[in-house]
């Protein structure tokens, strides 16, 4: 990594960082408050690529072990990852990096707008949702002991909020390829 | 903006190496899973409870800063209650929250900077593959640190932008301008960080 691709990765984090001091949004058809701060980790991805945004998020997980308060709501410490949903955390590493490797094969910037949506839109439900939960929801069982089914099936209440900050991510996605495009320099 | 969680002491956690506590730390959670017994995890949460407290955080602030993490354990351990027995719950509430109080205790007894030396520490011998440099990871811990308030500043003065034009403020719309005009930044900071000569190899 050059300083550039360091810089960029600390720069993200620290929007990640930002992101969770935003108010939580909430919505009339969703049971739970929507939180910008995961819309981050598929942004990192589809802004940054594979590599820069998993180190990004990376980054907020250390700053958030050492004893930070900076996911949403001033968490922090050591105890979020003892808690039963850390999964979801870890999963965000792996979110960032799957998003960031289908950006990178998908979108061309001499391609439509249509299909670096779709291409976009494809990275972040791939990465930011499927990959989250195939670390969230089987640590979630587990640390549930016997009821691992139904928690599982509980932590499925997040998916509509996570679509909606897909559908963010795709367009943001876009327009930051247009105005500052950094995704075609992997690091 | 961004103040540690560890609380000024001299404590018996205060005093223990870092590497030690992470470590107990470690072996507790393995503990922990290992049993199911009531009788071991019920004493065992008391203790832990115990050590969080002796660290001289007082008691509406080490509820404040657990209590998000605490609320999951309880919603688990419900569905426990619900589906299965009492005593399921009890032990997955006991073991969880058991784990989660010791986790906050290292956390209140541990400084940043104490802390970052111990991560460089255990990340000097990943240096010798080419993985990641210690020194570069402290680097961009650093400028996180340093960039937070000025990025959630900026985020302020979108806002205020959108208002003073009567354009109702929508994450999209300050999102996309908030990411590029904070990494449009990020040539003048590398070029300042090698000028220094901060990353010599």
């Amino acid at each position: 990594m050059t300083t550039r691709d360091i810089v960029l990765v600390a720069l993200f984090a620290a929007i990640i960082v930002v992101l969770g001091l935003l108010p939580p949004i909430t919505l009339g058809f969703i049971p739970v408050p929507i939180t910008a701060q995961s819309l981050g980790v598929m942004l990192a991805g589809c802004i940054l690529g594979a590599k820069r945004g998993a180190a990004a998020v990376l980054l907020v997980l250390l700053l958030v072990a050492i004893g930070l308060p900076v996911l949403s709501g001033g968490r922090g410490g050591l105890a979020v990852f003892a808690g039963p949903t850390a999964g979801y955390l870890v999963g965000w590493v792996f979110g960032a990096f799957v998003c960031g490797l289908i950006a990178e094969r998908l979108v061309k910037e001499e391609q439509g707008e249509l299909t670096q949506f779709l291409a976009f839109l494809a990275a972040a439900v791939v990465g930011g949702i499927a990959v989250v939960y195939l670390f969230g929801v089987p640590w979630l069982a587990y640390m549930s002991g016997k009821a691992f089914f139904e928690t599982a099936l509980a932590g499925l209440v997040f998916v509509p909020g996570d679509l909606i900050k897909a559908f963010v991510a795709m367009l943001a996605g876009r327009a930051v390829l247009a105005g500052y495009p950094l995704l075609p320099q992997r690091a | 903006m961004l103040n540690g969680l560890d609380i000024e002491g001299d404590s018996l956690l205060h005093r223990m190496p870092v590497r030690g506590k992470l470590i107990a730390l470690f072996v507790a959670a393995i503990g922990l899973f290992l049993t199911a017994e009531l009788r071991l995890l019920v004493p065992a949460l008391v203790l832990s409870a115990a050590l969080y407290l002796s660290t001289g955080i007082g008691a509406g602030e080490a509820f404040r800063r657990v209590r998000f993490v605490l609320f999951t354990v309880l919603l688990v351990a419900g569905a426990n209650y619900l589906f299965h027995s009492l005593h399921e719950a009890l032990a997955v509430f006991c073991r969880l929250s058991t784990l989660v109080l010791l986790a906050a205790a290292v956390t209140a007894t541990t400084g940043i900077s104490a802390f970052m030396d111990e991560i460089t520490r255990l990340l000097t011998p990943l240096e010798r593959f080419g993985f990641v440099r210690a020194a570069d990871v402290s680097l961009a811990v650093g400028l996180v640190i340093r960039f937070v308030p000025e990025i959630f500043a900026r985020y302020g003065e979108i806002a205020d932008a959108h208002k003073a034009r009567g354009l109702p403020v929508r994450p999209l719309t300050t999102l996309v301008p908030l990411i590029i005009l904070t990494l449009k930044d990020a040539d003048t900071i590398a070029m300042a960080i090698d000028a220094r000569g901060f990353r010599r190899h």
